[in-house]
């Protein structure tokens, strides 16, 4: 007997649309996700190109089906710890960690921020704000349930703080809350843990971290964020408005072997917010090959570019601090001086790749991407499980999509009649 | 008379400490248009859904208004605690009280005043709903394959299971644009060894009826339930399907006409003649081989995305023949995304591929040979001698592209390839539920993208037509009022989903319900107010906005 429930794992784009594909069939899904929240990398941008939509709101209502559509079951903060079986009948055991908050009795009102008197820097917004050890990534995540930080919350120091709990007017602050193990039998695996960029610090020529207004490309995309850090303000570290950006494309090409696919464009969408932005800001890209490939991306570039981008070839670029601002040299000492610096590096497996492979006896390629057949880029070394989206190597947003309901499909297909 | 209830919800103190709702209360009751005011602290609670159903029982109302959050938050939630009722849940107008009034605006009394401005609004509305149902329709299984290259052979074959039927209707043979292949890069697999292994598939698939040279002469009927005429052999066949798959690939651009590439000239090929017939046909005493990119991009107005590296892939074959020939690649910039590719790159590099970035580039005839001028950006014209010529030219849309986009009114794009139903989210569907579009029908692309398309469609399709199961149809849809249409056809052309069409033998316009999503663009746009969205009536829009501006 072919068991019909699928398992999701990763609820980014790509874990979205599988699952909303397998549970609109009738089929029970168990989506999990590590982090509190959920719609993966996507959620982090403020428009997408080339037709500079809104991104959460492109998301929204995928993620509301998720939420109301009673096939699935979105299990966050939530791990896979052992899987047993075959095709059409594995045994997951699932660790779904205490989130101290229920996500019954919340309504999202927010109250329980404000009195909380933990400080920390918060990941979401790549360190670029802080926030409490009971918090909401960013505004508007999903669910709308905040959860408690308990490594770094003072209770774990022993302390007997309830000053959430006191604000708290709907009594969904659960101190004791448990992590819980659960198990769930299901016929197909769908893997998609998508990626991170790569920290542009293992590039010391450019000088990162060292040089105050560098920036890698998720800390930009979070400037521009209207729910982020500076409420879609583009600044600098020392609060102002930069007179002139420098984007620069293949960082760490060299070293990692490949092309990360989307930087030119995200670059292109880059200048575009900058140039919204900031009126007068002299916008540079200083790139090596330009990949501006599929039907709509030229005419997009174009239009950009016309707006008055100084586009650079160069083979040899490094980084140095002149003053206030940063100086970039390029080919044979020619230089430009600008206030901001933005690095696009590689696109990377997600860090727990490595131990969902080893969990599931998943190959990895070279570059530590999931391993899928040279003609069928979702089907894995086993059978029965499928990789979908960024877990199997860089991809623009469509190609997600398409992994997404391949793996859907396959899953369906495999679990069916 | 209707028998409206009212209820209050405080949100803990969300909206109870922002807006007065004793006064609200007061106000309505005095204006005595409801049948009952409830007020709870948290409606969306389980106590708080209990109390909601309880309530319309006992008090009998037959219309709900809610005054709570927004119904992005728990319109859904509401709904389904009127069905438990026995109410039907269209019955019901939530206001938004929390979002709108409480949380934006922080004087109380100016709070309270927007507040019952919305709740009188939807009191008004309210009266004017009517049930609405859900309904669902018979749907086929079944899906007609248009197109039997690579892409329509991997649809076929991922969607071929007990209770469906895949029609795979070929105007040509099974094969397509593969046929004509002798390499897939970047693994060098043979593409016909592929081909077989495929087609031999198709005898394990008593599910797949395969139709080699016809053509598709008509094309009826909706999701669901399509009806598909195709000729073969001189006879007619209609093939019944719920969906379509369009897979009909696309043409390699030839040049014509761009005198400066030298194409027509003996020993210019585009990529694909050189694949074809070049490649066994180089004259033993060649020496010089250059292959150019990027050949009619700027005319076509895009990146083909696959033809760098095809490039490469063609050098390859040629050193595999003829290591003694020297291949150039002229390129503006090189396009390898995807992680396979810079490796490829490298390992043409070592064969002894040379590479030229040129600015400028033209072919003309010299003696025997073929002479290219170019200049790669220091300002200087350079020569260069060569045998062969190849021109790498992408792709564009096969001709039948806008015949079958005109039968089945779907959209073409700029470059006149089938436009997807999102860029990003819907890439192989089309605003025309039921619809597909894979491969290189959509824009250019790989075989192994082309693949994957296929299977996205399936995936779209196994996901949505299920073998024994009813489609569901959108309950707030539009409707089309037979006496008041004059057919003048404006709601036709409005209508992004190819739901409105003219009913020929009445002149009027119809609804198809099964591919209506409901937008209100007809109703919007129509002159003599015959068609109407049965959620946004004009009395519903027109009493809700009367009480907002009184």
């Amino acid at each position: 007997m072919k068991e019909k429930n699928i398992l999701v794992i990763g609820a980014g784009l790509a874990g979205i649309e599988a699952s909303l594909l397998c549970a609109r069939a009738g089929r029970k899904v168990f989506l999990i996700e590590k982090e509190p929240y959920f719609g993966g990398s996507v959620i982090k941008s403020e428009e997408v190109f080339p037709q500079m939509e809104c991104a959460t709101c492109m998301l929204a209502p995928k993620q509301s089906e998720v939420l109301e559509n009673k096939n699935i079951e979105l299990l966050t903060l939530s791990e896979v710890k052992e899987i047993k079986g075959e095709p059409g009948n594995f045994q997951v055991k699932i660790l779904k960690k205490a989130r101290y908050v229920s996500l019954v009795n919340c309504i999202g009102c927010a109250a329980c921020f404000e009195p909380c008197p933990v400080s920390l820097d918060n990941e979401f917004e790549e360190g670029l704000s802080k926030r409490k050890a009971i918090y909401l990534a960013c505004s508007g995540a999903l669910p709308n349930v905040p959860a408690i930080d308990m490594k770094r919350c003072l209770r774990a120091k022993g302390e007997d703080c309830q000053a959430c709990k006191e604000a708290c007017m709907f009594d969904a602050i659960i101190y004791d809350d448990k992590d819980e193990e659960l198990s769930v039998t299901v016929g197909s695996i769908i893997i998609a843990t998508g990626f991170r960029l790569s920290d542009p610090g293992k590039f010391p020529d450019l000088g990162y971290k060292k040089f105050k207004n560098i920036f890698s490309a998720f800390e930009f995309e979070r400037l521009r964020a209207s729910n982020g850090p500076t409420s879609g303000e583009i600044l600098t570290r020392d609060g102002n408005p930069p007179k002139s950006i420098a984007f620069i494309h293949c960082v760490g090409r060299e070293e990692k072997g490949y092309c990360s696919q989307i930087c030119c464009l995200y670059l292109t969408k880059f200048a575009h917010y900058a140039l919204d932005k900031i009126p007068g800001v002299k916008v540079y890209q200083f790139y090596k090959e330009l990949s501006i490939p599929g039907k709509g991306s030229q005419k997009f570039f174009q239009e950009v570019m016309k707006k008055g981008i100084n586009l650079i070839r160069t083979e040899k670029l490094s980084i140095s601090e002149n003053g206030a601002g940063l100086r970039l040299t390029y080919e044979d000492n020619k230089t430009v001086d600008v206030d901001m610096v933005v690095l696009a590096p590689p696109v990377e497996p997600h860090p727990g790749a490595k131990e969902i492979a080893q969990l599931l006896k998943l190959e990895q390629e070279q570059f530590g991407f999931f391993k899928t057949t040279e003609l069928n880029p979702i089907e894995s070394n086993r059978p029965g499980i499928f990789i979908a989206g960024c877990a199997q190597g860089p991809n623009f947003m469509q190609d997600v999509i398409l992994q997404a309901q391949a793996a859907a499909g396959a899953a369906l297909h495999l679990t069916g009649s | 008379m209707s028998r409206i209830g009212l209820f209050l919800c405080e949100c803990g103190p969300n909206i109870a400490e922002a807006i007065d709702l004793d006064k609200i209360a007061e106000f309505i009751n005095k204006e005595n248009k409801v049948a009952g005011i409830e007020r709870h602290r948290l409606l969306c609670s389980e106590e708080g859904k209990k109390f909601l159903a309880e309530s319309i029982k006992q008090n009998q109302f037959d219309h709900i208004v809610i005054a709570a959050c927004s119904p992005k938050q728990h319109e859904s939630t509401f709904m389904e605690v009127l069905s438990q009722a026995g109410l039907n849940p269209y019955l019901l107008q939530l206001v938004n009280i929390r979002e709108q009034c409480a949380w934006m605006t922080p004087d109380k009394g100016l709070a309270t005043k927007k507040a019952l401005r919305l709740i009188r609004a939807a009191i008004n509305r309210v009266r004017f709903h009517s049930k609405l149902h859900e309904k669902e329709i018979e749907a086929n299984p079944d899906v007609v394959v248009i197109g039997a290259g690579m892409t329509g052979i991997e649809t076929a074959l991922s969607l071929a299971q007990q209770g469906r039927t895949v029609y795979l209707i070929d105007k040509d043979k099974l094969g397509g644009m593969l046929k004509n292949l002798k390499r897939l890069f970047p693994g060098m697999l043979d593409p016909q060894r592929l081909l077989q292994e495929k087609i031999a598939e198709f005898n394990n698939q008593t599910q797949i009826k395969v139709f080699e040279d016809s053509q598709v002469k008509e094309i009826l009927g909706f999701f669901g339930n399509f009806i598909v005429t195709i000729i073969n052999k001189e006879k007619e066949i209609s093939l019944k399907a719920g969906s379509i798959v369009l897979g009909i690939g696309a043409q390699e651009f030839v040049p014509e006409g761009m005198d400066q590439f030298g194409y027509g000239l003996k020993n210019v090929y585009t990529a694909l003649q050189f694949e074809k017939e070049g490649l066994t046909k180089i004259p033993d005493e060649s020496k010089a081989l250059a292959i150019i990119h990027c050949v009619g991009r700027e005319k076509l107005g895009y990146c083909s995305k696959f033809c760098c590296v095809n490039s490469m892939k063609l050098a390859h074959l040629i050193k595999e023949k003829r290591p003694d020939i020297k291949v150039i690649q002229f390129y503006q910039e090189l396009c390898l995304p995807g992680k396979e590719y810079d490796k490829f790159y490298r390992e043409t590099r070592e064969k002894g591929i040379e590479f030229i970035r040129f600015d400028k580039i033209g072919v003309g005839k010299n003696g025997n040979q073929l002479e290219l001028k170019y200049g790669s950006g220091d300002g200087t014209e350079k020569h260069l001698n060569v045998d062969i010529v190849i021109l790498a030219t992408g792709l564009i849309p096969n001709p039948e592209t806008k015949d079958f986009a005109q039968m089945l009114n779907i959209a073409v794009d700029d470059y006149g390839f089938f436009k997807e139903e999102h860029i990003k989210l819907g890439p192989v569907s089309t605003l025309t539920d039921g619809i597909f579009i894979a491969g290189t029908c959509q824009g250019p692309k790989d075989i192994k993208e082309s693949i994957l398309q296929a299977k996205a469609a399936s995936g779209r399709i196994l996901s949505a037509l299920i073998p024994g199961r009813k489609l569901p149809i959108e309950a707030k849809a539009s409707e089309i009022s037979d006496s008041l249409c004059m057919g003048c056809g404006i709601c036709v052309q409005v209508c992004a989903y190819g739901a409105v069409s003219i009913d020929e033998r009445k002149h009027i316009s119809v609804v198809n319900e099964v591919l209506c999503r409901g937008c209100g663009n007809c109703a919007a746009s129509c002159p003599s107010g015959a068609a109407s969205h049965r959620h946004f009536t004009n009395q519903q829009l027109y009493y809700e906005a009367r009480e907002i501006l009184r």
